[in-house]
């Protein structure tokens, strides 16, 4: 049969965001993916050289939409490895709190996302739901629903307020009693089985060789997780389990974001528990945060976010602007290399699973 | 064999010009470009093997480029990032596919945004920018809002600030 | 945990299971009908406290997506710290990050609960926030700054000073000045709003030099502080700094030590360099001549300024040291001889020339000033004391202070014997002056008798105490005594000795209009012991060198001479400057001698002083 191009995205029901892979296809089967991304680039990195340290926090959460507090993180971390600042540890707590709640939120709207790949549409729509009452969480804690801005440079911005504790605890006993649904709904479904199982299979030495880390590869039957091999904030000092799939299919990956919510729900109970009730949220640098200056030197942070490794390389050379603030998006090596090395060979209908299920998210890859 | 004995064993194999340890667990090793490729084999093959990017860092004032290759090590919980620096005036660097093949689009990236040709790595058209019509955008000697005013011209809006009220029933 | 991950079992009952549905509650709710209330810190549209705010522009600073801009409203009254300027916000930019709320220096801008805002018309995104909000319609503080999100730095950098018990026995000079890491420390926390420069009399470029301090490079900083100030090691210490008071961080946290930071710029930098970095030579000779009468504040300003605009000048003073009120009145812990001669030795150096010993109306007459002389700059200053004038002030023990002052650092100078302080002394004022003598003469008891007895009477409350806080805070803290609403009622004298003060209730001392109207409680009275009492109640000029042909051609104003903006009398080439035209105040001389250099050129050069 002849060969067709086929534009997939920017503007399909399947595609995350504004993305989009120019397909050959023949037939329904790939023959060659071309990513084409570039659609949400706003030039942060060039924008963050030029803007003061405390300014770049308006900046770096709009880098990741779905979850932005892992753009803050790390960010604050690679500068507080540079300036070598010594975060309170109530605000290690507070940060751990903000990145597990970011983490269930972004996962509800991923697998949200695979209800739209599949046609199921109740899916999306209790995942967005659900994701709202975490974003009332983060409306009360930092004053916004999307772009929190609140981890800063030193800690957190602000203590938090009083009676959320029993306003977190509610809401994760409800999204608790909502997995079993959400699998009942989803994970059991004759479609979801039929599309998903055994679909978009990567091997561990895939993903190695792509160097794809998160759900992608612990599908794959290994257990990295940066919260556990390079533990930051207060993961050392909670207790959680890392789910592992054999599998490495598109339902595996699925799954697990289901079975990591879980997780999430267990250390953000137990941050709330063992937190501690008093104490300074952040160290301030001297002088005005128009002065603030950080000394020279370079630093690499990274931290686990729902799709993986999401690192930050800063340079500082002493001066009031970062000299330099290079972006690893969590999803660059599967939506640009994996698309291209992975997709050939599999069917169309494939396509959006694998932009699903391996988070691949534009803003992130564009910056 | 922990991080600093590793630095150690490396330095004794290649010409490091500097090293320098964020904690013990994470570092930065600046070596000879032309040992960059050897260092990287070695490395990944003590388990080095996750790539998590390339950076570029415009040194303008050295006329220089520095790539920045982090490494991390799952069993030994490390990170090393290899720099290496290169002229400015006509940057070259071979490629390091062959090593790590998802260096391709990190190479391409900083392409775009540097202006670093990789030899080796043969897809280098643009990814992010289309009809890009200056130097790459990442250079120091970019200015972006020179840029933005040249090419889209000034916006001079006369901004009528004066309080105003919204009709009953607009708003709630 | 498995690899595997198996799915739980599926329920027989599962389908049955999704009738539950039908019955719950939605999560949604029906917009518009219902409104949903934002959270209690939600970063809604901007309300900005019109009478706190000071237009110090902030908020327009720290922006980062420069959505804010200061618009000037011609109605705001302005005042020294306060401008006209108002926060206006372009919505189409704001990103919400609340930075202004987090930075604003006085706490009137924050944010509200409203968040909804739709309109047709894209000017209605850009709004000047008042206390009322975008759409006038009340609603609930959302966004608020804490101790927490404060991005101001509030505290300063502490002032290393030798402790109380330690300076009161002697003169060395008790503040010790910044070092390098504090001075730059210190300079991080301005916010360079540029609202001390209104304050200052002489306009110095404050946070200019400021800024080039915390960024290490003093020569900058040195040639900023030369444009307006010929004196900046005077001012460094003593200068009355009404740029603090006017200081934006000054209304949440203490203002930023603006007076210490000059000091450490003149401190740091070695007169040797002066010339190096000022680059600092006369024009062109002007090829005229002035003489300047006083070597105090504003005749040096004056002089620094002429000379350089290549005049020939000429210092007349009637001491033997130059300096005047710096060299004789301000004591020398405030004010060490040797850093007043640097700043002196340059002004010299550029080649001014300095006549001492005499005093002009006696040793030479005006007139004849006049004819050595294209123009004349009279400042004299006020060096007369004032007496308080009840019974029994005429008692030798009665003493002024600015006399006493004046043989204090002669004597610790080796120019003078000790004066003769006894062990138990009064001082009458709450100014300034009072505070120096008390303090001094506190010194000089320690070092005769061991213990300090020094007790102040004035007419003011604490509070309107004219002098320094910080003066009475470390009088207080050197042990002397303050009594305040006290006015003297007569000094005892018994067989010729004087016994001590006898005070009378003072309660009020300003009228309504703010003028100087004491009214006193004659009834309240109460008795301090002294063997000597000081007053410091105020100077007056000595105006005895002026011919009475010139005197009865000038104007005065009360004791101050009247003279145009640029310190012309009513005799076209005799100009006046400091004290004797604006008070006692030495930035507010330096300023004065300036203008009079201008007034001069003018003049000089074939004019009008004020065209």
């Amino acid at each position: 049969m002849k060969e067709f191009e086929l534009f997939f995205g920017p503007n399909h029901p399947g595609m995350h965001g504004n993305f989009s892979v120019h397909l050959r296809v023949d037939g329904d089967t790939v023959v060659k993916a071309k990513p084409v991304p570039g659609f949400l680039h706003r030039g942060f990195e060039k924008l963050m050289e030029r803007r003061l340290w405390i300014q770049n926090l308006a900046l770096i959460p709009r880098i990741c939409v779905p979850e932005p507090d892992i753009n803050e993180m790390v960010y604050a971390m690679a500068v507080e490895k540079i300036a070598g600042i010594e975060v309170p540890e109530k605000a290690h707590w507070i940060r751990t709190l903000i990145l597990e709640l970011g983490r269930i939120a972004a996962h509800l709207f991923s697998i949200g996302g695979i209800g739209g790949a599949t046609g199921l549409y109740t899916f999306p729509y209790w995942a967005t739901a659900d994701r709202d009452s975490v974003l009332d969480i983060f409306e009360h804690i930092s004053g916004a629903r999307i772009y929190h801005m609140y981890i800063i440079i030193g800690g957190v911005r602000k203590d938090l307020p009083e009676g959320i504790d029993s306003l977190i605890r509610e809401t994760m006993d409800y999204l608790e009693s909502r997995i079993p649904e959400y699998i009942d709904l989803v994970m059991k479904n004759r479609i979801i089985q039929t599309r998903l199982r055994g679909k978009l299979v990567l091997t561990r030495e895939m993903c190695e060789e792509m160097c794809i880390t998160g759900v992608g590869l612990r599908a794959t039957g290994v257990d990295y997780d940066i919260r556990k091999y390079d533990p930051y904030a207060a993961y050392e000092w909670v207790d959680f389990d890392i789910p592992v799939g054999e599998d490495g299919d598109a339902f595996t990956r699925g799954y697990l974001k289901l079975l990591e919510i879980q997780q999430s729900i267990r250390i953000i109970r137990q941050v709330l528990d063992k937190m501690p009730k008093k104490g300074p949220v952040n160290v301030k640098l001297p002088g005005n945060a128009l002065k603030w200056r950080i000394p020279p030197g370079e630093a690499y942070a990274h931290v686990e976010s729902s799709r993986g490794e999401y690192g930050y390389y800063v340079v500082s050379t002493g001066e009031t602007t970062p000299y330099r603030v290079h972006v690893r998006g969590a999803s660059y090596p599967q939506g640009l290399y994996g698309i291209e090395k992975y997709l050939p060979g599999t069917r169309i209908e494939d396509v959006p699973l694998w932009l699903g299920t391996m988070d691949v998210c534009p803003p992130e890859i564009d910056r | 064999m922990n991080l600093k004995e590793l630095i150690s064993e490396l330095k004794n194999k290649y010409r490091v010009l500097d090293e320098k340890f964020n904690d013990p667990n994470h570092t930065f090793v600046s070596i000879v470009p032309d040992q960059l490729h050897a260092a990287l084999g070695e490395l990944k093959s003590y388990g080095w093997k996750h790539l998590s990017t390339i950076s570029c860092v415009d040194w303008i004032d050295d006329n220089e480029f520095e790539l920045v290759y982090h490494l991390w090590n799952w069993d030994s919980r490390s990170q090393i990032s290899l720099k290496t620096r290169i002229s400015r005036s006509n940057p070259h660097f071979p490629t390091i596919m062959h090593i790590f093949p998802t260096a391709k689009y990190y190479e391409r990236d900083i392409h775009e945004f540097f202006g670093v040709e990789f030899d080796g790595n043969s897809e280098m058209e643009p990814l992010f920018l289309e009809f890009w019509d200056d130097i790459p955008p990442m250079r120091k000697d970019f200015d972006p809002l020179k840029y933005s005013r040249e090419k889209f011209g000034e916006r001079d809006y006369k901004v009528p600030f004066a309080d105003f009220i919204v009709e009953e029933g607009d708003q709630k | 945990m498995n690899k595997r991950l198996e799915l739980p079992k599926k329920s027989f009952w599962s389908p049955a299971s999704a009738l539950k549905y039908l019955v719950k509650k939605p999560v949604t709710i029906r917009v518009p009908k219902t409104y949903r209330e934002a959270s209690p810190r939600y970063r809604g549209f901007h309300v900005n406290d019109w009478d706190k705010c000071v237009g110090c522009g902030t908020c327009a600073e720290v922006c980062p997506t420069d959505a804010i801009h200061m618009v000037e409203f011609e109605e705001i009254p302005t005042e020294p710290g306060k401008r006209n300027w108002r926060p206006a916000i372009d919505y189409g930019r704001c990103s919400f990050c609340a930075l202004c709320v987090d930075v604003c220096t006085t706490g009137s801008l924050q944010m509200t609960r409203e968040y909804i805002h739709i309109s047709r018309d894209p000017n209605t995104f850009f709004f000047v926030p008042n206390e009322k909000g975008i759409h006038s319609v009340e609603y609930p503080v959302g966004y608020e700054r804490d101790e927490d999100s404060d991005l101001l730095d509030l505290d300063r950098v502490e002032m290393p000073v030798i402790e109380p018990q330690e300076r009161v026995t002697s003169f060395i000079e008790m503040v010790r000045g910044y070092s390098k890491e504090q001075a730059i420390a210190e300079a991080s926390r301005c916010v360079e709003c540029e609202l001390c420069r209104s304050a200052c009399p002489a306009q110095m470029h404050i946070p200019q030099y400021i800024h080039q301090i915390w960024k290490d490079n003093l020569d900058e900083g040195l040639r900023y502080l030369y444009k307006t100030n010929p004196l900046p090691e005077v001012c460094g210490r003593v200068c009355t700094h009404k740029c603090e008071t006017a200081c934006s961080i000054g209304h949440r946290g203490e203002p930023v030590a603006i007076r210490w930071l000059k000091r450490y710029i003149a401190d740091s930098v070695p007169l040797e360099r002066y010339h190096e970095i000022l680059d600092a030579k006369p024009v062109k000779p002007a090829g005229k001549s002035v003489g300047v009468i006083g070597s105090g504040p504003a005749g040096l300003s004056a002089a620094y300024y002429l000379v350089l605009m290549g005049y020939d000048v000429t210092i007349y003073e009637a001491k033997s040291r130059p300096g005047g009120v710096m060299r004789y009145g301000i004591p020398r812990y405030r004010l060490p001889d040797d850093v007043l001669d640097k700043d002196i030795a340059f002004i010299e150096s550029l080649g001014v020339r300095f006549v001492m010993n005499t005093k002009v109306g006696v040793d030479i007459t005006l007139s004849e000033l006049k004819q050595r002389h294209d123009a004349i700059v009279l400042a004299v200053g006020f060096t007369k004391g004032r007496s308080t004038k009840v019974p029994g002030s005429d008692h030798p023990m009665v003493l002024q202070a600015l006399p006493l002052l004046e043989k204090i650092r002669d004597y610790l100078r080796g120019d003078a014997p000790k004066p003769a302080v006894t062990d138990d002394v009064v001082v009458i004022g709450g100014g300034n002056v009072a505070m120096d003598i008390a303090r001094s003469v506190a010194r000089l008891q320690k070092q005769e008798y061991g213990k300090v007895s020094v007790k102040v009477a004035c007419l003011e409350s604490e509070k309107e105490m004219p002098a320094d806080k910080e003066e009475i805070e470390e009088a207080l803290e050197e042990g002397v005594e303050i009594h305040p609403t006290w006015g003297p009622r007569q000094f005892l004298v018994e067989n010729g000795e004087l016994k001590g003060v006898e005070l009378k209730r003072c309660i009020r001392v300003f009228d309504e209009k703010g003028k100087f109207n004491p009214i006193y409680n004659e009834n309240e009275r109460k008795t301090l012991t002294a063997s000597m009492v000081i007053e410091a109640i105020g100077q007056a000029p000595d105006y005895s060198l002026l011919p009475d042909e010139i005197c009865q051609k000038l104007d005065f104003v009360g004791a101050r001479l009247l003279t145009d903006e640029y310190g012309q009398t009513s005799i076209p080439w005799l100009f006046a400057a400091g004290d004797i035209v604006h008070g006692p105040d030495i930035i507010h001389a330096i300023e004065d001698g300036h203008r009079a250099a201008k007034g001069v050129d003018t003049f000089l050069t074939g004019g009008n002083a004020n065209e």
